[in-house]
């Protein structure tokens, strides 16, 4: 039987202040003018509530840039869903934070690209830490929970140490250290942003410290990078198993990346409800459950746990979405994995930190959405 | 962190019960949210926390777990209470 979703992921605008090198939204970014309407938000929270969906993640781009905000977690809090903003924090006032917790926002997630000012801004591709730092102190005022969030990658890996230290002044319930994962933007900037087998292990060292020091005060959750790792994620608790996400269009996707894949078409919630999307959707059922599985998946003992991996990795790195994907040691084409790590390997004689300039030539920033 | 006998539990910010009322069939089971996740409570884990309002001190849901588990082994009671209650305290789900 099939189960409800549990959680929405509500992808609200493309539009971002920040130009992070690693962003997960797709190279084709929708317009503003193309953006759902405050009413379809309103409706698709009420119908998630409806379905017994408990969390949504209101996601960009940069969800503050939507003026209509305040509007959207009131109207997501009244349905009784669990709140989670997702933000860079730029340009927010001290007031109009005040506004989303009165709202109901139960949970702010806020980004950082670093643990100080230079390297942050460069990664981000526009000055905006100094106002994190601000916006943290802001935060802890209110009765909300509060994770700092920071991205890890080859070019800020060597001092995450000093990192944590930082974060861990600004008092947060959590901190997420997320490995870049290679779709979008990162995939596109993948050769600068890979770590190397001695950064990964130093980090998971790192943070192993980190954690046992922190331990009751901030909890600390770590995502081990894929390509380092001898089996695959269970990529979204599985497809159109546990999360559906909604793009600035109104699309709904099985995962963020799940554009990527040719041949799929996606229903829009602008003609469909939520549920009828989630029980009916051909792009939902194709790989949810095992029918799709290839060997060695379909007879592997580990398909109930990761569910084959992902299915946009699978896709970018081998052509075929339904391949096992190769970041599985029992992959058959694994071999792609293992040979973008070996290039790794081989650049180590050079410093695991090239330089901004030296940088120029490969490091892509994520624009801006056009408006039209 | 080890609880102690001046503690007083209460669920930690951010984390709140879902109000299931309008879900069919799913009325009786109330989820405990928190901001990655959340977990179906029941049984002696949903009494332990039902008495986590911050103004009880953990001996007294001790005395009223024993109230409600009458007959139950008193060590056994702390025991399971205490390991329960550390262990959502580390997740960050329960303050102390």
């Amino acid at each position: 039987m099939l189960s409800n979703p549990l959680a929405l992921i509500a992808e609200i605008t493309h539009r971002c202040p920040l130009h992070c090198v690693y962003c997960s939204n797709p190279l084709e970014l929708a317009a503003a003018a193309s953006e759902l309407q405050t009413a379809h938000w309103q409706r698709v929270f009420r119908e998630a509530a409806e379905m017994g969906i408990l969390h949504v993640h209101l996601t960009g781009g940069e969800p503050l840039a939507r003026k209509d905000l305040e509007e959207l977690t009131a109207t997501a809090r009244e349905a009784k869903l669990y709140t989670n903003l997702i933000t860079s924090g730029m340009a927010l006032s001290q007031d109009r934070l005040k506004k989303l917790v009165d709202a109901g926002l139960d949970h702010i997630q806020l980004s950082f690209q670093d643990g100080e000012a230079g390297s942050a801004d460069w990664i981000a591709g526009t000055k905006s830490h100094a106002h994190k730092i601000e916006l943290a102190a802001w935060i802890r005022e209110h009765r909300i929970a509060f994770t700092a969030n920071l991205v890890v990658h080859r070019q800020n890996l060597d001092h995450l140490e000093k990192t944590l230290t930082f974060l861990e002044t600004l008092r947060p319930d959590r901190i997420e250290i997320a490995h870049t994962q290679y779709y979008g933007w990162a995939l596109k900037n993948r050769a600068a942003l890979l770590p190397t087998a001695v950064q990964l292990e130093n980090a998971l060292r790192v943070v192993a410290a980190a954690e046992a020091r922190l331990k009751g005060r901030i909890r600390i959750d770590s995502v081990v990078p894929d390509y380092y790792a001898q089996y695959p994620k269970a990529c979204m608790g599985g497809w159109g198993r546990r999360m559906i996400l909604i793009d600035p269009t109104g699309r709904a996707l099985p995962c963020h990346a799940a554009g990527v894949i040719p041949g799929m078409a996606f229903e829009n919630v602008r003609e469909h409800s939520l549920r009828s999307i989630w029980t009916d959707s051909p792009a939902f059922h194709k790989f949810r459950g095992e029918d799709w599985m290839q060997e060695p998946c379909r007879t592997c003992d580990r398909r109930t746990e990761d569910f084959g991996g992902c299915r946009c990795q699978a896709f970018l790195l081998t052509s075929d979405a339904a391949a096992t994907d190769p970041v599985c040691s029992l992959a058959p084409k694994h071999s792609v994995v293992l040979e973008l790590l070996h290039q790794v390997l081989a650049d180590v004689v050079v410093p695991s930190t090239i330089s901004a300039s030296k940088l120029a030539d490969s490091w892509k920033y994520r624009p801006n959405p056009t408006r039209a | 962190m080890a609880i102690s006998e001046t503690s007083k539990p209460t669920l930690a910010t951010g984390c709140r019960w879902s109000d299931n009322a309008q879900t069919p069939g799913r009325e009786e089971e109330p989820m405990l949210l928190f901001p990655e996740g959340a977990i179906k409570v029941e049984g002696t884990g949903l009494a332990i926390l039902a008495l986590c309002d911050g103004q009880r001190t953990f001996p007294e849901i001790l005395e009223e777990l024993q109230r409600q588990y009458f007959g139950a082994d008193p060590e056994r009671i702390r025991d399971d209470a205490s390991k329960f209650l550390e262990e959502l305290h580390e997740k960050r789900i329960v303050d102390y």
